[in-house]
């Protein structure tokens, strides 16, 4: 990868770092940080066990990140359907040799390391759509024809991480890849066609009693083994009492009873949005949540004004997933959407995730970098 | 590239579909900030309630259960500190070992360990559990001592019940027990089952205890802790406690030194005293030998005691003075000669005693063979003779004996407050129809009122209801027996006098036949006469039968009952009251298998009977627990 990006039109690396989005890579370490504080206070201040793993690995997604966004578009247009396909082929074999954990196959084994094919398939999905509708115009998008390849992208891997099973991020996947259709132009009508035909789907099965509420129940279970161990919705109560609790300015760092006495279950990863709001009030959850929709203006704004059709259909999938996951994460901890579990990026623990997020970021960053060139190649 | 990435139209659609996503998306992003707003600002308060009631656990003070104390206030039930070592298995690696170490300083046998590491399993590493009670200071100063060394042992001084004279009150005062799932469905419980779940909590089991159990109990205190989401206190907020209140004391009418005095004149036979203030109905004493002690029921009884009190024949679990039955034998006649004068006799009527007489189809022997020539009434009752009874007999309806018998307190339970009391038999007519209900033996024999005159046949009463008699032949009253004087704030009325229906001077001659027992030579009873003339005593001995002699006993050299088994020895009896001739206090004694009332029984009333009037409970102020509850720097113990 150094060689590529040493030899890439033959500029300094140290001019190329200063081409960086480097507002964007500061918004993110912000995040980061709020991640870290925050898992220091829910370990009852200790950098153990969370803390200083999560700044660790922190600083290596950053490098990561701007190892990707300094090599050049180009070469990931080229490399987004072996990306894709690697993936798939993945995600196929996790049934074959994946690792059983917690009720679910989600992990197999290469070269002594574990590895989660659903976390790369959430980057090779945005670069196989975008490097898909790279080669259509716009009048082509809507025809059914070329509906069908985008459909089977989409719905193999969905399928693939379903019966794992993942609800989470199969929801997450095909949501972002209906979104990157929807961007690419697909046209209103059958859009809503679509749209009415999955609740209409969804609406008759309900009616009809296809399935019988324990049914429902026992299926979103088994999706989610850890969804409400407790039942009547404990989980969701504690999360909604911390956050309630909490207040306008918050109990104060370190100070949060709802975390520091482990009232909040999975408190380091799926619900510490809600430490961080029992801790630092209204005030703070906002601060958070408005950093988290300037990151992803900015990364629209990037996506808006990249060179090439994929650079920006990749920049937009990234932002895509990245949103994604903060709506249903934050949304989830307060109650607006079902416990799915979603991790809030960069500040849930979990390091498959923060690869997944940096390296599509790295991605953005690259779009970003598309666009300079372009300007800098003008001014030559 | 086939396709011009410079595609203006595909752009433009992309431009516009992303900015419409950015807008949507800021919408959501309101949407969640509005929800937020809704949670922390608008239905803060809420949360705050509830984040509160989730630290915050509301933990029962167990209260002290009430003190029961005698007459004059020495404590018959108190609690003592119970030294006891509570064990928390998440201050330890491995809970295994630390048991192991532990069992280094005291006790603890494997099985027991095995015990406490299923227990761990089933609650959970927070919840500490008691792994011994009971402990000697000796022991709890040594494992106190090497704390340090030993991770997870908590030490803990609990209460736990006392019962100071052990044995000596233990009919009395009865003894607590665990709560069992039994207690805590009862109706009575509703309510309290917090508090009856405390680790430790007791209830009364049997006698005063368990009868006056509600006003023991005491009220719960209350407690906020705070804990954590798997239970465990983080914090004890004692300034916002309410505390526990102390269960009532209850002062008893007994005179736990004359108590124990009388326990000593029974030690070593099964038998039974009870002494009565006659004027006021006060038992002062209540004795049954062998007795328990309640101490051992208490901290849990080991089966091997359990087992050997169960099988001793002598019933030392057996409350004798209430619970036990016995042909009155003798006593008996006092009644009978009262039930005379009801039909008409007089006192002065006079029978010939020859040793025995022809009734039916055959002899009824006196227990003087050789007869005691002509008596009357007095004389019959001062030498005991039987054929002068079954000479009036012969003509008494048994239907006024009985009812004689009923008035002077027997057939009847009285309201003590001491479960499991007997009322006996009185037989009648009535009863008769009864229990043979039509059956031949359905009507009433004239020849079976010749056993009832003398207390034999089908006759029985406690030794209670004994005393009872003496107390009301002493005074001519409605002597009805107590023994909770003070409960709390409650107190019994004091005792009206209500005359017995019956001519009062039918009593004369009982009351002269029984002092001629004691007190003129050829009594029955010379041995109880008292030292002190002052408390010149009158009784009546009993000695009724158990086993009959047969011809056959006698072919085999069976003629004195002492060659008896002692089960088929007869019972020996006495009731007595003093002084003469204004009495204050009602004696009777029962000893199983004593084989004579004069040898066995009388000696020993005798002796109770002294220390009693020595002492004189009934002219000394009795403790009251009202004027120290309302006055603290009163002396508590008389």
């Amino acid at each position: 990868m150094a060689a590529i990006i040493l030899s890439s039109r033959r500029k300094g690396l140290r001019e190329k770092l200063s081409q960086l989005h480097w507002p964007l890579i500061v918004m993110l370490t912000l995040i980061a940080l709020a991640g870290v504080a925050t898992l220091y206070s829910a370990a009852g201040g200790s950098w153990q066990p969370w803390a200083m793993k999560h700044g660790l690995r922190f600083a290596v997604s950053v490098v990561m990140m701007i190892g990707i966004g300094l090599v050049s578009m180009r070469y990931w247009v080229s490399l987004a359907y072996p990306i894709y396909f690697v993936a798939l082929g993945a995600l196929a074999l996790v049934p074959l040799i994946g690792e059983v954990n917690m009720g679910a196959q989600r992990w197999i084994e290469v070269g002594g390391m574990q590895f989660q094919p659903s976390e790369l398939m959430k980057i090779g999905l945005v670069l196989g759509l975008a490097r898909y509708y790279q080669g259509l115009r716009a009048e082509q998008v809507s025809h059914i024809l070329h509906l069908i390849p985008p459909l089977l992208m989409i719905g193999a891997p969905v399928g693939l991480v379903f019966i794992q099973p993942d609800l989470g991020t199969a929801m997450l996947l095909g949501a972002t890849g209906v979104i990157m259709v929807f961007l690419a132009g697909l046209s209103w009508r059958i859009g809503f066609l679509g749209l009415l035909g999955a609740v209409g789907a969804g609406y008759s099965a309900y009616r009809f009693e296809f399935l019988k509420p324990y049914q429902v129940e026992r299926i979103l279970t088994f999706l989610n083994p850890d969804r409400d161990p407790l039942g009547q919705g404990y989980h969701l109560l504690q999360s909604k009492i911390g956050l309630g609790s909490g207040g306008l300015e918050g109990k104060g760092y370190m100070m949060g009873t709802q975390s520091q006495l482990k009232f909040l279950p999975e408190m380091q990863t799926d619900f510490i949005f809600t430490i961080f709001g029992e801790e630092f009030g209204f005030i703070g959850a906002m601060a958070l949540l408005l950093l988290y929709l300037t990151v992803i203006l900015t990364g629209i704004n990037i996506a808006l004004r990249a060179k090439t059709h994929f650079a920006r259909m990749t920049a937009m999938g990234v932002v895509a997933t990245f949103s994604l996951y903060v709506l249903i994460n934050t949304g989830m901890v307060m109650g607006l959407f079902p416990v799915v579990g979603v991790p809030l990026p960069l500040v849930s623990y979990g390091g498959t995730v923060m690869v997944t997020i940096m390296a599509g970021f790295g991605l953005v960053m690259s779009a970003h970098m598309s666009r300079e060139q372009e300007a800098l190649g003008r001014l030559s | 590239m086939r396709v011009n990435s410079h595609d203006p139209e595909r752009q433009e659609v992309l431009s516009r579909r992303a900015v419409l996503f950015g807008g949507g998306l800021s919408l959501v992003f309101t949407a969640i900030a509005g929800r937020l707003y809704q949670l922390q600002i608008i239905d803060h308060d809420k949360y705050v309630k509830l984040a509160l009631d989730n630290q915050f656990n509301k933990r029962v003070l167990t209260p002290l259960r009430g003190e029961i104390v005698d007459r004059f206030g020495k404590s018959l039930a108190s609690n003592r500190n119970n030294f006891r070592l509570l064990f928390v298995p998440d201050q330890t690696r491995n809970a295994a070992s630390a048991l192991k170490e532990i069992s280094k300083y005291i006790s603890l046998p494997e099985d027991r360990q095995d015990r406490i590491l299923r227990e761990i399993k089933r609650r959970g590493p927070y919840t500490p559990i008691e792994i011994e009670s009971n402990l000697s200071w000796d022991e709890f100063s040594r494992i106190n001592y090497e704390l340090p060394y030993l991770p997870g042992v908590l030490p803990d001084v609990g209460e736990t019940r006392d019962y100071p004279f052990g044995p000596a009150a233990a009919f009395v005062v009865g003894y607590v027990g665990a709560v069992t799932e039994a207690d805590l469905d009862a109706p009575s419980n509703k309510g309290q089952e917090t508090l009856l779940r405390q680790p430790g909590f007791k209830v009364g089991r049997e006698g005063l205890e368990r009868t006056y159990d509600k006003d023991l109990r005491g009220k719960a205190g209350e407690m906020e802790v705070k804990v954590n989401a798997y239970g465990r206190v983080i914090e004890e907020l004692t300034d916002q406690a309410t505390p526990p209140q102390q269960g009532a004391t209850l002062a008893l009418t007994i005179d736990v030194e004359l108590q124990v005095a009388a326990m000593r004149a029974l030690e070593g036979e099964s038998a039974a005293a009870v002494v009565l203030d006659v004027q006021t109905g006060d038992v002062l004493v209540l004795a049954s030998t062998p007795s328990f002690d309640p101490n051992a029921f208490n901290v849990g009884i080991s089966p091997e005691l359990w087992k050997s009190l169960n099988e001793n024949p002598y019933k030392p679990l057996l409350n004798k003075p209430l619970s036990a039955v016995y042909p009155p034998g003798s006593t008996f006649k006092t009644i009978s000669a009262i039930a005379a004068q009801v039909s008409g006799v007089k006192p002065s009527f006079k029978v010939n005693c020859p040793g025995r007489l022809w009734y039916g189809n055959r002899f009824f022997h006196c227990w003087r063979h050789e007869g005691h020539g002509v008596l009357d009434m007095r004389g019959a009752i001062k030498h005991s003779c039987d054929v002068y009874f079954y000479t009036l007999a012969e003509s008494l309806d048994v239907d006024v004996i009985a009812d004689v018998a009923r008035k002077l307190g027997l057939g009847q339970t009285f309201e003590l407050g001491i479960p499991g009391q007997k009322k006996g038999v009185i037989p009648d007519r009535q009863w008769k129809r009864e229990y043979y209900g039509g059956t031949p033996n359905a009507t009433w024999f004239q020849g079976e009122t010749l056993s009832v005159v003398i207390g034999q046949g089908s006759v029985t009463a406690t030794p209670l209801q004994l005393a009872v008699q003496a107390a009301r032949i002493a005074t001519g009253v409605e002597v009805r027996p107590r023994i909770v004087r003070v409960w709390g704030d409650k107190e019994l009325p004091a005792p009206t006098a209500t005359p017995i229906d019956l001519n009062p001077s039918y009593f004369d001659v009982v009351r002269a036949g029984m002092d001629a027992v004691v007190n003129e030579s050829g009594g029955t009873a010379g041995r109880a006469r008292m030292a002190d003339p002052a408390w010149r005593l009158a009784g009546k001995t009993g000695t009724s039968q158990v086993y009959q002699i047969s011809n056959e006993d006698r072919a085999k050299g069976l003629t004195k009952p002492e060659d008896l088994p002692w089960a088929r020895r007869d019972h020996a009896l006495f009731i007595c009251f003093a002084p003469v001739d204004n009495p204050r206090y009602a004696c009777a004694v029962v000893v199983e298998h004593g084989i004579g009332g004069a040898k066995m029984a009388a000696p020993k009333a005798q002796q109770i009977m002294t220390a009693v009037t020595q002492k004189n409970p009934s002219a000394m102020t009795p403790f009251d627990p009202r004027a120290v509850a309302n006055n603290p720097t009163a002396e508590r113990r008389g």
